[in-house]
């Protein structure tokens, strides 16, 4: 569904030296540097997959997701789109693709929802009764009802972005592209959110990208990650992998009925003493033997095996391209 | 002729709302009429005063000065209710980024942003100024027949041809130079010279109002069609003149599209 191949974007932007003078000087002579977004990324993406991007900010998530939707002309390499190069943004590919942005919204502010909603139907074209069963699945999907007939600036930013969402799939496309639709929504709405974009794919099979900063939309919705910094894809693979890879240990808890014995301690290493429980960083090899022998020896009212946070894996994953 | 329909249909989709978001602060268009009335009155006052003394000034009477005038009330109209809100917006959505919702839809964007936010505001003004260019036309001592009224309409279309593409060159630069309102601005206060026929000026502004910026053809070619005295030639040559402006404002608009670098999340 997604070919991209070589794909560098490089933006020129003004540089300008500092304080007045250098705004000043800046007026009859400026120079341009060259800053490099995205630098030969490749990858390719199967139909229905669910890929999230991961990285740092300004690592180019953003600007690779907007190649890909048309908005942005490559400046090196090749992408295809459901067949279609995007920056020739074909009307038959702008039907087959939405994007939709946390931070940007289209929907029409004074009006309410609806709409923006009956607008969309007639600049996408889009067939009455079609449209009718689209918005009802949706609707009930997103539980829109009481939105629909509210000025938008009267919605909260929660119930702004499900009729947003809403907006960017009255026609169907094969392809989403997220890009932070999460951002700044509490976590019930975060979760309803995920909730309705995995369920969509589901019923769809639609191709989602997702960026986001929440590694819990991530950890929800996305099997496959591409990681990307500096520009650059520095992962692209199963986030179970990605885990493993950079997380090869499992916190070990064990909360026990009474403190130890000296010797209990002593048979249940590597675990060892903390605030009145046992716990150990042990790798993955090595849990089953160490919560064997942990229940054989000691007197434990409660154990537990953890992954670390998916943060802590991204932190680590940056933390050694740095070295 | 399929897709002509549905891009009709989606302009009329595009005006709708926007004419829902106008009727929301339903006041304004009361506002707007008076306000086209007491604007015209000023507009005529410095004529009045002109004329005070003299009975033509370059061959022109008082009363067909002011069919210029009703022709430039009617153009500034058509700018300040039609083109202004719509292509002034592209500086907003190119600053805000938005400009990227236009460009997801499969329409031509520059077609969208031309119609997205046109309002009735503005009809009375233009209603205004057509009202006192036909009136002052029928009281001439020889008045326009039907075809002569056809022309001059017709002129007023390619002068808003013109000046469209006047604004789209502008609005392109924001593709650059991001903050252009000021440019626009101008644009409105050189249409200002359009209040007075072409031949009052003298010297250099009159060779900048006839071939750099057009003004003068756009109010003053009209006038001049509704006096009988606009020769097929020079008829011929402000419809050539809006067709060359609509396609370099085609071509410009198209270099600057891709120009557009999206304001970042």
């Amino acid at each position: 569904m997604i070919e991209v191949e070589g794909l560098t974007k490089v933006y020129r932007s003004p540089k300008k030296a500092p304080g007045l003078w250098g705004s000043l000087r800046s007026i009859f002579y400026r120079e341009y540097k060259k800053v490099t977004a995205v630098d030969q990324a490749s990858f390719r993406i199967a139909a229905g997959e669910r890929v999230g991007f991961l990285g740092p900010n300004g690592a180019g998530k953003t600007t690779i997701l907007k190649m890909l939707a048309g908005l942005l002309v490559p400046t090196g390499g090749t992408v295809t789109v459901a067949g279609f190069t995007p920056s020739e943004r074909r009307p038959e590919f702008l039907r087959r693709i939405t994007l939709v942005m946390g931070q940007k919204q289209q929907l029409l502010w004074d009006l309410p929802a609806r709409e923006t909603f009956e607008l969309n139907r007639a600049l996408f074209d889009l067939d009455k009764a079609q449209y009718g069963a689209t918005l009802d699945e949706l609707i009930a999907l997103l539980e829109l009802e009481p939105l629909l007939d509210r000025p938008v600036r009267n919605l909260s930013l929660g119930e702004r972005m499900k009729c947003e969402l809403a907006a960017a799939l009255l026609h169907r496309p094969d392809v989403l592209f997220l890009d932070e639709p999460t951002i700044g929504l509490d976590v019930t709405m975060q979760v309803a959110v995920r909730r309705f974009i995995g369920e969509w794919n589901r019923r769809n099979g639609a191709t989602v990208l997702l960026t986001s900063h929440y590694m819990a939309d991530i950890a929800a919705l996305c099997p496959r990650v591409i990681v990307v910094a500096s520009g650059q894809v520095r992962y692209d693979g199963a986030l179970d992998e990605l885990v493993a890879q950079y997380a090869p240990d499992r916190h070990v808890v064990v909360r026990l009925l009474r403190p130890p014995t000296a010797e209990e301690a002593a048979q249940s290493a590597p675990l060892s003493q903390v605030d009145g429980r046992m716990e150990a960083l042990v790798p993955v090899s090595e849990v089953k033997a160490v919560v064997d022998r942990a229940l054989r020896t000691l007197p434990v009212s409660d154990l537990t095996v953890e992954e670390p946070p998916l943060e802590e894996v991204i932190a680590r994953l940056f933390a050694r391209e740095k070295r | 002729m399929k897709r002509l329909r549905q891009i009709l249909r989606a302009v009329r989709a595009q005006m709708r709302a926007a004419w829902m978001t106008a009727m929301q602060y339903r006041l304004s268009f009361l506002g707007e009429g008076i306000v086209s009335l007491l604007w015209t009155g000023f507009t005529v006052v410095p004529l009045i005063v002109a004329y005070d003394y003299r009975e033509g000034i370059e061959g022109w009477s008082f009363n067909e000065c002011l069919i210029v005038v009703g022709v430039f009330i009617a153009l500034q109209g058509i700018l300040e209710g039609f083109i202004h809100p719509n292509l002034g917006s592209v500086v907003q959505l190119v600053r805000r980024g938005t400009l990227d919702y236009v460009l997801l839809k499969p329409l031509d964007a520059q077609l969208m942003v031309s119609v997205a936010r046109s309002t009735p505001l503005k009809l009375p003004h233009i209603g205004v100024g057509l009202a006192l260019a036909g009136v002052m036309a029928a009281r001439l001592p020889d008045p326009p027949g039907p075809a002569q009224a056809g022309v001059a309409l017709l002129l007023l279309l390619c002068a808003t041809a013109i000046l469209y593409s006047i604004y789209v060159f502008i609005v392109s630069t924001s593709f650059w130079f991001v903050r252009v309102d000021n440019l626009s601005f101008l644009l409105i206060s050189v249409l200002d010279t359009g209040r007075f026929p072409v031949v009052f000026y003298t010297g250099a502004v009159r060779v900048f109002l006839t071939f750099i910026l057009p003004v003068g053809m756009m109010t003053t070619y009209p006038a001049l069609a509704l006096r009988g005295l606009l020769s097929p030639r020079g008829a011929l040559t402000a419809l050539a003149v809006a067709a060359a402006f609509l396609l370099a404002s085609r071509l410009v608009w198209r270099t600057a599209i891709r120009r557009y670098s999206s304001a970042s999340s």
